[in-house]
Parts: C-alpha cells; sequence; structure tokens
C-alpha cells in the first residue's frame, strides 16, 4: 500500500507525545568511570616519564659538563630540571594521598574522574611553561660554550616545537576534561 | 556568561529538547554504541554553544543547527573507521523506548537512516516542521536547492511506502 506524504507525516507526528529513548544512569556512570581509568593511566604514564627524562638528563649533563666545559648555565640547567623531578614526584605523592578522600560512592568517583583531569591539566600546564627556562638555560649554556649559531637556531627550533606540542596537548587534556564535567552534570541532572 | 548560568540554560535545554537530540541520533547512528557516542558528542557541542547562543533563532532552530552539523562531522569520521557490533549485555546510554513498538515509525526511521547524511538533516527538519528558508540557514543550502532535495526525497519515501506491509 502505498502512503502520502501526509500519512508520513501524521506517524512522525504521533512520536512527539513519547520519549525516542531513555537514558540509563548506570551505563553513562561507567563511561564516565572508563574515562577516569583511561586518564588515571595517562597521568601515571606522564609522571613516571616526567620524573625518569629530568632525573636522565640531570645525570647526562653533569656528566657530560664536568668532564668537558664546567659551563655555569648547564649546572644550573641540572639544578633546574632536578628540582622539576622532584615536582613532579611531590606532586604525584600529593595526588595518591588526595586520592583517600573519595569514597567509593557514584558521588565520590564522579569527582574522582574529575580530580584526576584537573590534575592532568594542571600537570600538563606546569611542564608546558617549564619549557621555557630549560631552553633559556640550554642556549646560554650553549652560547657560553662558543657553539655556532646553527646549533643555537636548531635548539631554539626544537624548543618552540615543544613548547607548541605542549600547549596543543594541554588543550586536550582541557577538553576531555570538560567533557566529563559535562557527561557528570547530565548524569546528576538525570538522577 | 558564567559556568553556573551556562549548566543552567543547557540543563533547561536538555530538558526541554532531549527529544529533538533523540531523534538525530536516531537518523544517523545504527548500533547501540554508536547511538552512545553520538548521543555524547552531541550534548557535549550543546554545552560549547551555549554561549554563542545570541537568540536571534529559536532554541530549537539553534539545537538543530548545532546537532545535525555535529552529526553530519561525526558521520563521516565514523565512516573512516566501522567499529563492531557491540557484544550482547552490554549496557548502553540511550535505551529504546515504547514508541520503538511502532512498526510504522521504525520503518520511516530506517528508511531516513538509508539517505545521505544532507537528506536525513532535511528529511527531519521537513517532518518538525521547518520552513524551507530555516532549513536552509540552518544546513547552509540555498533554499531551492532545498525545494529539489524535499521532492525527490518525498517521491522517494512515498514509492518506498509502496513495497512495504505498513498494516494498515
Amino acid at each position: 500500500m502505498t502512503m502520502e506524504f501526509e500519512q508520513l507525516q501524521k506517524i512522525w507526528d504521533a512520536q512527539n507525545d513519547q520519549p525516542l529513548y531513555t537514558i540509563n544512569e548506570k551505563a553513562m556512570y561507567n563511561i564516565i568511570l572508563s574515562k577516569k581509568k583511561q586518564a588515571r593511566h595517562i597521568t601515571n604514564t606522564s609522571e613516571l616519564l616526567l620524573i625518569f627524562v629530568n632525573l636522565a638528563s640531570v645525570i647526562f649533563t653533569v656528566i657530560v659538563n664536568y668532564f668537558k666545559q664546567g659551563n655555569i648555565f648547564l649546572y644550573l640547567l641540572s639544578a633546574w630540571m632536578f628540582g622539576s623531578a622532584l615536582f613532579t614526584l611531590f606532586s604525584r605523592i600529593k595526588r595518591k594521598k588526595g586520592e583517600d578522600q573519595f569514597d567509593r560512592s557514584m558521588h565520590g568517583d564522579l569527582n574522582h574522574a574529575i580530580s584526576v583531569a584537573t590534575y592532568q591539566v594542571y600537570i600538563s600546564r606546569i611542564m608546558r611553561w617549564n619549557i621555557i627556562p630549560i631552553a633559556v638555560l640550554c642556549l646560554l649554556g650553549l652560547w657560553d660554550g662558543g657553539k655556532p649559531v646553527w646549533i643555537v637556531v636548531t635548539v631554539l627550533i626544537f624548543f618552540s616545537l615543544v613548547f607548541y606540542g605542549g600547549g596543543w596537548e594541554h588543550n586536550i587534556y582541557k577538553r576531555k576534561k570538560r567533557e566529563l564535567e559535562i557527561l557528570k552534570g547530565k548524569l546528576e541532572n538525570e538522577a | 556568561m558564567t559556568e553556573k548560568e551556562q549548566k543552567q540554560i543547557f540543563d533547561d535545554w536538555l530538558g526541554l529538547h532531549k527529544a529533538l537530540i533523540f531523534k538525530i541520533v536516531r537518523v544517523y547512528a545504527f548500533n547501540s554504541m554508536d547511538k552512545d557516542d553520538l548521543f555524547q558528542e552531541i550534548i557535549i557541542q550543546v554545552w560549547h554553544s551555549v554561549p554563542a547562543f545570541r537568540k536571534e533563532s529559536s532554541v530549537t532552530t539553534w539545537l538543530y543547527r548545532v546537532s545535525l552539523n555535529t552529526a553530519i562531522k561525526w558521520t563521516k569520521k565514523e565512516r573512516k573507521h566501522n567499529r563492531p557490533e557491540p557484544l550482547e549485555g552490554t549496557r548502553h546510554i540511550l535505551q529504546e523506548g515504547s514508541i520503538q513498538t511502532d512498526e510504522r515509525l521504525i520503518w520511516l526511521y530506517e528508511e531516513i537512516y538509508k539517505l545521505d547524511e544532507i537528506d536525513r538533516s532535511i528529511t527531519l527538519l521537513l517532518l518538525d516542521g521547518f520552513s524551507y528558508k530555516e532549513m536552509a540557514s540552518i544546513l547552509g543550502i540555498t533554499e531551492s536547492n532545498i525545494g529539489v532535495k524535499i521532492n525527490r526525497i518525498k517521491k522517494l519515501l512515498i514509492a518506498k511506502s509502496k513495497n512495504h506491509d505498513h498494516g494498515i
């Protein structure tokens, strides 16, 4: 049987009184939890990587500087990176301790998810700006060591790219945090 | 706009116009996982759109514009990586409501789903009573183009209804 468009319209209009879907709060909650797990995993890996990279750079710079140049800026750079590693370590300890304040209720889990995302945004911002003093000290070290201009320029371009990439990464974390907040708001609104 | 105001508007919009988003999800996403994904994507984009709303159009028009553009972009992105159908028993955000038992409506949704992305948008807007001018503004297509497409869509749906037993 052929239907006229007016009949299709009537069928369509009939649905307006009834909801097409209902929102399953439990499923939404599970999605938030899986996003939290993912954020925790990324945060954990980033922290360990930052600590390791900073410490490895400190050891390398101190050894090379001690035997080759005795450049004051490179010693300062080592000290700064050692400070960065310590800062990351203390932040990590503080974050881990803070996890105890969230109870195992849905509300606690949701707040924990947001807290992990907030931390991720915070640490990525700090580490991005931390590139500037590292770059300055590194460039001063190269200048003081009498390195050719092309090396200084190459290093400058490298740090600029890292700074740019850091901003891009930071924005990803910001967006993920915002998404979590929206989903949490939606879930609380439905409950 | 403060975050509190933004949240208030967002909650009001979703409270009043949730059905609109559901319809879009239904015609742009096929399996349950896709529906969940698209639903999340739309509500996130709706949230971001709140401060940009200048009251130059109605809330419904605005929500259609944001949601349809999100759905069209999402479909193009998803076409590149096909997701497998989820395992049975997996919980999904969106659960089918009672309306799903209306066989004619299910048929209509299926037919709309078979259209291309733009035609799906036009059909939704047409069935929800938007004028050609509004459709053109929402989708960024000329009114004459909308007219041509609507004629084609109407003919197609009417022709397809021939081959389907609607139980009426």
